[in-house]
């Protein structure tokens, strides 16, 4: 009892310093009523993350948009019970958003916690999942990318301990160092999304030999991926992504009709049917839920700024770049880089990224770190501009087709969302 | 002319390519037919490159590499043909007479021994930007920026001769000297990526006279952009 009145005391307090922080046009508030709880209560994350069913995303991509999909599943399963669902739907997922999050909904006994890499381990062991989502793990902000193995070894670690009181996990079947994390987990359901075969994940994670491909048939022209040095192999899957259709464990096939764009979205989608199928969530409620999902967290939203209207797409990593140039549709293209500790430091990937494909297009670069985007596009032969102001370089694009695609990483994302109004 | 990027799913993590781009271009812009190969393990790399590129990457990849290169040979024979080598954070540190892995209990592994220096683990991993003052061959000041991300702490001996002095940053070890130079001249090492060609075009057109044995005249292509970033860079680094 007395740590419930102590949680409700800190929760007080924590929505107090949301609210100061919303007034002072600082954000949502989520992390900092989270960082105020905490402080007050240190043991409000692991308080808070018990007594619920709990199904968690993570992975370097996706994630958002992952927990957003599986949470629509869910309430579309829960029919009128939609409130005993409760989501960190802002995307703050470290333990003090996830605090956050949960201590706004006392009495949801249900949550879809999206959940960042670092914070895995802890939830495993202090939330008891009943599922946990592992959508792909490749390097994301490289001033961070000593921590790799670091974190999957932690994922393993604690897999390990939770034993038979471990979640039933959703692991990517075409990521070797997912598929060596998750090795004693009690269950996995296998996913085998289309290959983003990447530099990463080119030595094996078990031994460090090199990985191979083997067996490519007509459905897999690639093969699977094998380390000829050890047992680490990629898995049969349950569910499979082929040409944007997911095929179920019993052979159906069905077409996920999703609002979010690109064919990651379908690997993702896979991904949290799975998840929602775990949960106990049926196919069609599921993807009826799906279809709820157009703009996660401002993610893929058109927003207006003036004249001037973007759809705004959130890139992290070169392997997000990769999947989001492909979207671009707009003649000219507006592209936000940052490099301050939410974005990485790190800018070098900009180079392991094909800008070279944005060939015919005009490039309007914008953001703190515009020229090193500059820098890439002149080796691309990509015809740019660096308009450094954000606002400026959104009016520099009032006489193009309106809404104009719009690629950021994660500061000038959250500030384009502000600008817009839309948190 | 033909540049090598050496093992790059091993030895190619901090977009280490990058530098092969900027050098196949800066090549190209002058007319200079250029052609970049990747080459892997498991396939015989080419030894008649002209230059040779070696990136960052963990220490799995590093003694991988090191024992793909030595099976190999096609490295050793380019070298002793005249070919240059650029490399590049880990690929500094396996260029070297010997480097360390491991996290508490510290392994060492003979590198390439294509440089004289030594890599050991240092008390702290050095991240963040660095700056640092080069001379150029008509005895210039060039300033190179970049990012570095190591562990490892290098060492140099008698036969090698550091590429920089370090303004901002750890550099080599902490001592104010950055990369390193064989008696050659025709083998570097250095710790910043970024990539660090791109940051510092002299520094690509360094490794290209190299390579051709005569100086190339001043590019104006990309000056812009290459000078708005060096601007920004160096305002942020010594704000």
């Amino acid at each position: 009892m007395a740590d419930r009145v102590r949680l409700g005391a800190a929760t007080v307090l924590g929505d107090a310093a949301a609210l100061a922080s919303r007034v002072l046009g600082k954000g949502s508030g989520a992390s900092i009523r989270g960082q105020v709880l905490t402080r007050v209560h240190p043991g409000a994350f692991t308080s808070l993350v018990k007594g619920r069913r709990i199904a968690s995303v993570t992975g370097t991509n996706g994630k958002t948009t992952t927990a957003h999909l599986l949470a629509a599943a869910i309430r579309a399963g829960l029919g009128g019970d939609a409130q005993r669902l409760v989501t960190n739907a802002d995307g703050a997922n470290l333990h003090y958003g996830i605090a956050s999050a949960l201590a706004k909904a006392p009495r949801a006994d249900i949550a879809v916690l999206e959940t960042d890499e670092r914070v895995v381990a802890d939830l495993v062991a202090a939330g008891h999942p009943e599922v946990l989502v592992m959508l792909n793990f490749s390097r994301d902000q490289l001033d961070r990318n000593h921590e790799i193995k670091f974190l999957a070894r932690s994922w393993r670690d604690a897999l390990q301990r939770a034993g038979d009181a471990g979640p039933v996990v959703v692991a990517n079947s075409d990521d070797p160092l997912i598929t060596w994390a998750v090795e004693y987990a009690r269950r996995v359901i296998w996913v085998d999304t289309p290959s983003r075969w990447s530099a990463d994940a080119v030595l094996c994670p078990a031994c460090g030999g090199i990985l191979e491909r083997i067996d490519p048939n007509a459905d897999e022209p690639q093969g699977r991926w094998d380390c000829p040095s050890c047992d680490l192999t990629e898995h049969a899957p349950d569910y499979q992504v082929r040409d944007g259709l997911i095929a179920l464990p019993d052979g159906q096939v069905v077409d996920p009709l999703l609002k979010v764009p690109g064919s990651f979205n379908v690997s993702n989608a896979a991904c949290a049917l799975a998840g929602a199928v775990e949960m106990g969530v049926g196919v069609e409620d599921a993807l009826r839920g799906f279809r709820t999902v157009e703009a996660p967290a401002g993610r893929f939203s058109v927003a207006t700024f003036g004249d001037v209207s973007a759809r705004l797409i959130l890139s992290k990593n070169p392997a997000g770049w990769a999947e989001s140039l492909a979207l671009l549709s707009t003649p000219t293209v507006v592209l936000a880089i940052d490099a301050v500790a939410a974005d990485g430091k790190d800018l070098s990937w900009l180079w392991d990224v094909e800008f070279e494909q944005l060939a015919g297009k005009h490039v309007v670069c914008t953001g703190p770190r515009a020229y090193d985007l500059a820098v890439r596009l002149e080796y691309a032969e990509v015809s740019h501009e660096v308009v450094l102001d954000l606002a400026e370089a959104l009016r520099s694009v009032a006489d193009q087709p309106q809404p104009v695609d719009l690629i950021s990483t994660y500061t000038p994302f959250q500030k384009l969302l502000k600008m817009a109004g839309l948190r | 002319m033909k540049m090598v990027v050496v093992y790059q799913s091993l030895l190619g993590i901090y977009g280490d390519q990058g530098n092969s781009r900027v050098l196949a271009q800066r090549a190209r812009w002058r007319g200079i037919d250029a052609e970049v190969v990747f080459a892997e393990p498991g396939s015989p790399l080419p030894d008649d490159g002209a230059i040779y590129l070696l990136g960052g990457g963990e220490d799995a990849a590093q003694t991988t590499a090191v024992r793909a290169l030595k099976e190999d040979g096609g490295l050793f024979r380019a070298l002793d043909g005249g070919a240059v080598l650029l490399a590049v954070c880990a690929g500094y540190q396996i260029c070297g007479k010997t480097f360390t892995i491991g996290g508490e209990a510290e392994e060492e592994r003979e590198g390439l021994g294509v440089l004289d220096v030594t890599t050991r683990r240092g008390p702290s991993r050095a991240v963040g930007e660095i700056l640092t003052h080069w001379t150029r061959p008509d005895g210039s000041d060039y300033v190179l920026t970049g990012f570095e991300n190591h562990g490892g702490h290098t060492f140099l001996g008698p036969d090698a001769t550091p590429l920089a002095r370090v303004e901002v940053g750890v550099g080599n070890n902490g001592d104010g000297t950055e990369g390193a130079v064989s008696a050659s001249g025709r083998v570097i090492g250095t710790y910043p990526h970024g990539p660090v060609l791109a940051r510092n075009p002299a520094l690509a057109d360094h490794l290209l006279e190299l390579a051709l044995g005569h100086p190339l005249e001043p590019l104006e292509r990309a000056t812009e952009q290459h000078e708005g970033l060096r601007r920004e860079r160096f305002a942020f680094v010594r704000r």
